[in-house]
């Protein structure tokens, strides 16, 4: 019989396409992070910038810090109690044994989802009955008061990573103690010892490796863990990875690509380190049965290595929680919620310095989500910035507080215009955050024509070329607009219509997409000659493509005010105001608009905009550009801003949108 | 001479509802080597490890010199343990594991230093102090664990079966070795084993357990020479073991003839155990033997042959140099010492036919003795 010859070739290009297939999206994600450009598709050249950035990224440091507290802390409680769990199992008879290691194999393999939301649960109904408790405590004594309200933070994120670290730590220490000859506890005894001595002296020892890796892998867990973190770290603490989840969800910076190539390169050392200590211990296994060598003795400067190495590791545990312990006081603090990448963090620091009050920052992905946070009472924010239609249906639900704007005099530096909005009009609650409009950004070299129509947002001679939003209140009025109708109606037969214009849009293949933050990639690497969205990002994009234009169609937009605001159930009011009133400031409204490129409500700093920027970048600042950023009196009396909608309305929206498919 | 220095008074131990130990009684004396002997579970482990304390006994009392122990932590009796499979500590090396015990008790770093070395000369270990314990080899591994026992100076070593899992050149060396090193420490060993050779070549004193219960103590040849009962007879070397009945002191039938023998003391015509060891069976031609039969079997083991004889249906091991085909008409004859008495037992007529006897019985047996002993180990 002949042999089959071997492909080697072949097997070799299959081998070589399996491993682009996998490794290919972090080769990219590795490279972009070194790109110059702000693009995420457009290579500029080699730059350590993005690397710097994120140094300086205060969010991100924070989370960094974070992650690396709670991997810490959970790994050394969850290896201790893993160690000690695991000798109890080992103690066991065989049959209990396998049934409770089945119990604790369940955790790793159930779904995270389940884990987070289980474990949220669990500490809501837990905060429910405490409270009720505390309650009675404090009302039939007066030497102590308890805490009445408890809330999701950095705690209840720590007793979560503990309780899915524990089962890695026992599937890694009990092999080892089945591998140890039972007799070494009885002979170390014989010799001497007490039980706990022989603990110490015998079995520790022999079980290090399994610690060691068990602590490992759930310190690799807890650093790489995001949805278990997500439902349990509440709305003031996050971790690198959830800080990362929200950098995607405004605006794509390449930032991302550099924090996660850390990541990436920490979870990878580590992974290899894991795999060598394995595999050197196999050899060591080998080499003792083939008694070849005489190990030596580590020699006398390695164990003194380790021993400082041991030391300076727990001397910096020590201080980490020291420190926490220290930021843990009571220290005046202040919540804040708001968009990623909507503040420039430099203003955060020099409020804290200013005023000693602690910030801490998170950002949520959109609108709707910081509603469910806030329902779901998971959050104790104190100041949020939403915006206009949301402050409606806020204050319509009674969640807002009323501000006290003697301690808010920045306020009257904010432009008339945009005080007593529709959604607040009395203006009692809120303080403008920021403002832009809603346009069509296109590319000039691939469209023949100035655009400065809704029409071409549905004309059939773009099929193929043109990116709608994706939501259905932007989506929506832009047809409206184009039909010439309100984007606030309420009028079923124009919604209708208008829905009708975007599915025959979409039936016409007119649509690349529906997209939100792909538009970047899109626009910026030409894949796409239209879209619709703000003008905030269309400044972003020009950055790295020059031949897109943006316009406010004539028909008229929507503009927006994002504005901040104070929960009712806010428990920092006084330090929420001071906030505000330090970012309605003239100079914090310069920083924040040259850092987020939406502009001010602020007058002094809408007018001051042009100079500042040409003194801090030694050149002017173009007129173009400055008219899309705060376009004048003359666009905004064609745009429109959203208000609440009733809620029949919001359901045919829904309806409507879900018809569409998208 | 020597006086006594353990006893174990009535010891019982159950594990659940099983009777472990049943009544155990027992002394032992100072600088005696004394060795447990018995199949797996017969309760020789469970003794030593309530003699080293790390069982406490059901009910009844273990002294040493005098003093109730049951009570007293292992650390603190002067008693050390050498175990089965050694139990040395993979994570130190020889020096540091001989020198475990003295750095539990604080001894001085010098005197540490030279009991260390001391040690390691004796069990002729030295120049290895820095060998890590697993590239050692099983023989070496196991005078490691000797010496870690020793040089604690403790006035008992408990050996649980040191020897089990050498192969068997080095568990002859062993031997030697350790009744060589029991003679210069001058100290009590208690030795338990299953290996009936190993406890006859070592032992001062031989204590045949099984099913929880002392069958038999004495001395070596004592054990051999004259065995209480079948169990004892069957386990200590081979033994045919015939029903007989003594007609009158010096004489016992069987085979409905009458034999002169040199034990007394019976009933007249008291049922009786006879017990004859392969080895003082003589074959001889046919018309000069006692009785007369078949060979069935023939073995080679380089020193003798084993031949099967049967003889009226019940198979007689009989060990001789000289060959007999299979087959053949042999003639068999058995001097009046040969014959040794015993009194009927709850054990008569469970040994001694060798009707199922092969090649391959020895080690059917041992493979499913060692089975036995782990299964007993997994709990």
């Amino acid at each position: 019989m002949k042999t089959k010859p071997t492909n080697r070739l072949g097997d070799r290009i299959l081998m070589g396409l399996v491993f682009l297939f996998l490794y290919a999206p972090i080769f990219i994600l590795i490279i972009f992070s070194f790109n110059s450009g702000v693009s995420s598709s457009v290579w500029k050249g080699f730059s350590l910038h993005w690397y710097n950035e994120l140094i300086h990224n205060r969010l991100i440091m924070t989370s960094v810090y974070t992650t690396l507290l709670v991997s810490l802390l959970a790994t050394v409680i969850a290896t201790v109690a893993g160690t000690f769990a695991a000798i109890g199992f080992y103690s066991m008879r065989r049959k209990r044994r396998d049934a409770l290691m089945a119990v604790n194999n369940i955790p790793m393999m159930n779904a995270d989802i389940v884990t987070g939301v289980s474990l949220c649960l669990l500490f809501v109904v837990f905060f429910n009955g405490w409270g009720a408790f505390a309650g009675w405590i404090n009302s039939i004594q007066s030497v102590v008061t308890l805490p009445t309200k408890l809330s999701l933070g950095f705690g209840t994120m720590l007793i979560a990573h503990v309780c899915f670290n524990i089962p890695y730590v026992i599937l890694a220490v009990g092999p080892k103690l089945r591998q140890m000859d039972r007799n070494l506890i009885d002979a170390a005894q014989d010799l001497g010892c007490t039980w706990m001595q022989a603990f110490w002296k015998v079995v520790i020892p022999e079980i290090k490796p399994g610690i060691v890796s068990g602590a490992l892998t759930a310190f690799t867990m807890s650093v790489d863990d995001f949805i278990i973190s997500y439902f349990t770290a509440g709305s003031r603490t996050s971790t690198l990875a959830m800080t990362i989840y929200g950098m995607t969800k405004k605006r794509v910076s390449p930032q991302i690509n550099a924090v996660s190539t850390l990541l990436f390169v920490t979870v990878l050392i580590l992974l290899v380190i894991i795999n060598i200590r394995e595999s050197s211990m196999q050899k060591r296994v080998e080499k003792g049965k083939n008694r070849v060598a005489v190990v030596k003795e580590p020699s006398r400067t390695v164990r003194v290595l380790r021993r400082v190495a041991a030391g300076a590791l727990a001397l910096a545990l020590l201080v980490t929680l020291i420190v926490t312990g220290r930021a843990a006081n009571s220290r005046p603090e202040v919540n804040v919620c708001s968009w990623g990448e909507y503040i420039d963090e430099e203003l955060i620091t020099r409020f804290e310095e200013e005023t000693g009050i602690a910030v801490h920052y998170q950002t949520v992905e959109s609108n709707e989500a910081l509603y469910s946070l806030i329902e779901m009472g998971g959050a104790d924010f104190d100041v949020i910035v939403p915006s206009d239609y949301m402050i409606a249906r806020l204050i319509e639900e009674d969640m807002l507080a009323e501000l006290d704007y003697d301690n808010i005099p920045n306020f009257q530096l904010i432009d008339n215009q945009y005080k007593n909005l529709n959604y607040d009009p009395e203006n009692k609650y809120t303080v403008p955050y920021a403002w832009g409009t809603l346009g069509i950004i296109y590319n000039t070299t691939m469209v023949d024509e100035e655009i400065d129509s809704w029409d071409a947002m549905f004309d059939p001679k773009y099929a193929g070329q043109v990116l709608m939003i994706n939501n259905s209140r932007d989506a929506l009025a832009a047809a409206l607009l184009d039909l010439g109708y309100s984007i606030n109606t309420t009028d079923e037969a124009e919604l209708r219509q208008a829905f009708q214009r975007l599915r025959d849009a979409k039936n016409a293949g007119v649509y690349q997409g529906f997209v939100m933050d792909q538009v970047f990639q899109k626009m910026e690497g030409s894949n796409a000659a239209i879209a619709m969205y703000y003008a905030g990002d269309y400044l972003s994009m020009l950055e790295n493509n020059e031949d897109l234009a943006f316009v406010v169609p004539k028909e008229g937009s929507n503009w927006f005010v994002d504005a901040m605001c104070v929960l009712k159930t806010a428990q920092h009011k006084q330090e929420a105001e001071a906030w505000i009133n330090f970012i309605a400031s003239t100079e914090s409204n310069l920083a924040n608009m040259d850092f987020i490129w939406y502009a001010s409500p602020n007058y002094e700093a809408l007018e001051q905009y042009p100079a500042y920027y040409e003194e801090l970048y030694e050149e002017e600042l173009d007129e173009e550009i400055y008219a899309i950023m705060a376009p004048g009196e003359d666009v905004l009396e064609r745009c429109e801003i959203y208000e609440n909608l009733p809620q029949e309305t919001l359901q045919l929206y829904n309806d409507l949108w879900n018809q569409l498919g998208v | 001479m020597s006086k006594e220095l353990i006893r174990l008074h009535d010891l019982c131990m159950a594990f659940d509802d099983e009777l472990v130990l049943d009544h155990i009684n027992l002394y032992i004396n100072d600088s005696e080597f004394l060795t447990l002997l018995g199949p797996s579970g017969c309760g020789k482990t469970t003794t030593l490890r309530i003699i080293g304390g790390f069982t406490t006994p059901t009910s009844g009392d273990v002294t040493f010199d005098g003093v109730r122990i049951n009570d007293v932590p292992p650390h603190k009796r002067q008693i050390n343990t050498v175990f089965q499979k050694y139990a040395l500590f993979p994570h130190l090396d020889v020096y540091e594991n001989v020198a475990f015990g003295l750095r539990i008790a604080k001894v001085p770093a010098q005197e540490i230093e030279e009991r260390v070395m001391e040690m390691l000369e004796v069990v002729s270990l030295k120049g290895f102090e820095r060998r890590r314990v697993d590239q050692l080899s099983g023989g070496q591994q196991q005078r490691v664990a000797i010496a870690r026992a020793l040089v604690n100076r403790p006035k008992v070593l408990l050996l649980d079966e040191p020897l089990g899992a050498l192969d068997l050149r080095l568990r002859k060396d062993m031997q030697i070795e350790l009744k060589r090193i029991q003679q210069q420490m001058g100290i009590t060993f208690i030795y338990v084993t299953h290996d009936q050779e190993e406890a006859l070549t070592m032992s001062d004193t031989v204590v045949v357990m099984d099913k929880g219960r002392i069958q038999q103590i004495g001395s070596p040849e004592d054990i051999y020479n004259e065995p209480k009962n079948a169990f004892v007879a069957d386990f200590i070397g081979e033994s045919n073991i015939l029903n007989g009945t003594m007609v009158r002191d010096g004489v016992v039938r069987m085979y409905r003839k009458e034999f002169p023998c040199v034990d007394g003391g019976f009933a007249p015509n008291e049922p009786v155990d006879v017990v004859i060891r392969p080895e003082d069976i003589d074959i001889v031609p046919v018309e000069q033997g006692q009785l007369v039969g078949t060979v069935t079997n023939v073995t080679f083991k380089g020193m003798q042959y084993d031949i099967i004889v049967d003889l009226g249906g019940f198979k007689w091991l009989i060990q001789t140099t000289d060959h007999s085909p299979v087959g053949s008409q042999v003639g068999v004859k058995i001097d009046p010492d040969g014959f040794h008495i015993m009194k009927k037992s709850e054990y008569s007529g469970l040994f001694g036919d060798y009707s199922s006897y092969s090649e391959e019985y020895e080690e059917l047996a041992d493979a499913s003795a060692l089975e036995e002993e782990e299964s007993g180990d997994e709990e």
